[in-house]
């Protein structure tokens, strides 16, 4: 799955779930595993930074 | 029909042989003592006897000491070679022998997952987990597809290396070690988060680059 799903965290920074090949679709992993009352968005994996460098300066636009 | 050793009943029409009760009783079959050997009662289910580890009750020909058999109630046992080597006990625990020296119950992992937190976080395989958190450097959640019954869980992980370099590496449950990785302790029946740290640098956060995780309950 070349998908991801991205929300601001309660500590600032960006949390990005990345999915597992369980059956389910990328809807249903962000119904299930974004905290409850998170807005996310589901990006490409090409449109998450590679370096890691300034991970927690990360932010969403 | 037969000869002197045994009756032979044969087919006369295509439909084969149909052997059917007379009235609305069950189809007993016995041997030749008169024991119940096979009982098919009138909702079609086929009961046999209970049988024993040397002689299983269904079995099959030429290898009659290896099959199911029943030792007690709510009970379903294996047998290889005359001997016990798996059971469903009355409380659905699985036991088997698989090197064990007995028939002993099998605590299966319940979830896992390798992966790669470096780059881009990618999961190598994984089993019931649906997906894995990236939350800051080091810093990652295991979400379950199937949650597990409590949070008394067992927790094993095991890391290979971070940035191809010699370092040494702490994982833990975050929250629950006194090396300071933030006041959030995350271990439901859903989701579990670990911290990766590297001894070797004032202990702070690290990516590594293969991250395993194994839950047993």
């Amino acid at each position: 799955m070349n998908s991801r799903i991205i929300y601001q965290n309660d500590e600032g920074g960006i949390s990005i779930i990345v999915p597992a090949d369980c059956g389910l679709t990328i809807e249903e992993i962000a119904a299930k595993d974004v905290p409850q009352g998170k807005a996310y968005h589901i990006v490409d994996v090409s449109e998450i930074p590679t370096d890691r460098t300034f991970r927690g300066a990360w932010t969403w636009q | 029909m037969g000869d002197s050793m045994s009756t032979i009943i044969n087919a006369t029409t295509t439909n084969g042989v149909v052997i059917q009760p007379d009235n609305s009783g069950s189809l007993v079959l016995q041997t030749n003592s008169g024991t119940t050997a096979l009982t098919i009662d009138t909702s079609q289910r086929a009961a046999f006897v209970a049988g024993t580890a040397a002689l299983p009750a269904i079995t099959t020909t030429g290898d009659t000491n290896t099959g199911i058999f029943f030792s007690a109630a709510d009970t379903i046992d294996f047998a290889e070679g005359g001997t016990a080597c798996g059971q469903f006990d009355s409380s659905a625990n699985f036991k088997f022998n698989s090197g064990y020296g007995s028939v002993a119950t099998a605590y299966g992992c319940r979830a896992w997952v390798n992966f790669n937190g470096i780059g881009t976080v990618a999961i190598r395989g994984s089993g019931n987990v649906s997906s894995i958190t990236d939350v800051g450097v080091g810093i990652y959640t295991v979400n379950f597809t199937n949650a597990m019954p409590d949070t008394n869980y067992s927790t094993c992980y095991g890391a290979n290396s971070y940035n191809d370099t010699n370092i040494n590496i702490v994982i833990a449950i975050r929250g629950s070690s006194t090396i300071n990785w933030g006041g959030v302790n995350v271990k439901t029946t859903s989701a579990i988060q670990i911290a990766c740290s590297n001894t070797g640098n004032t202990n702070s956060l690290v990516d590594v680059f293969d991250l395993n995780v194994a839950i047993f309950r």
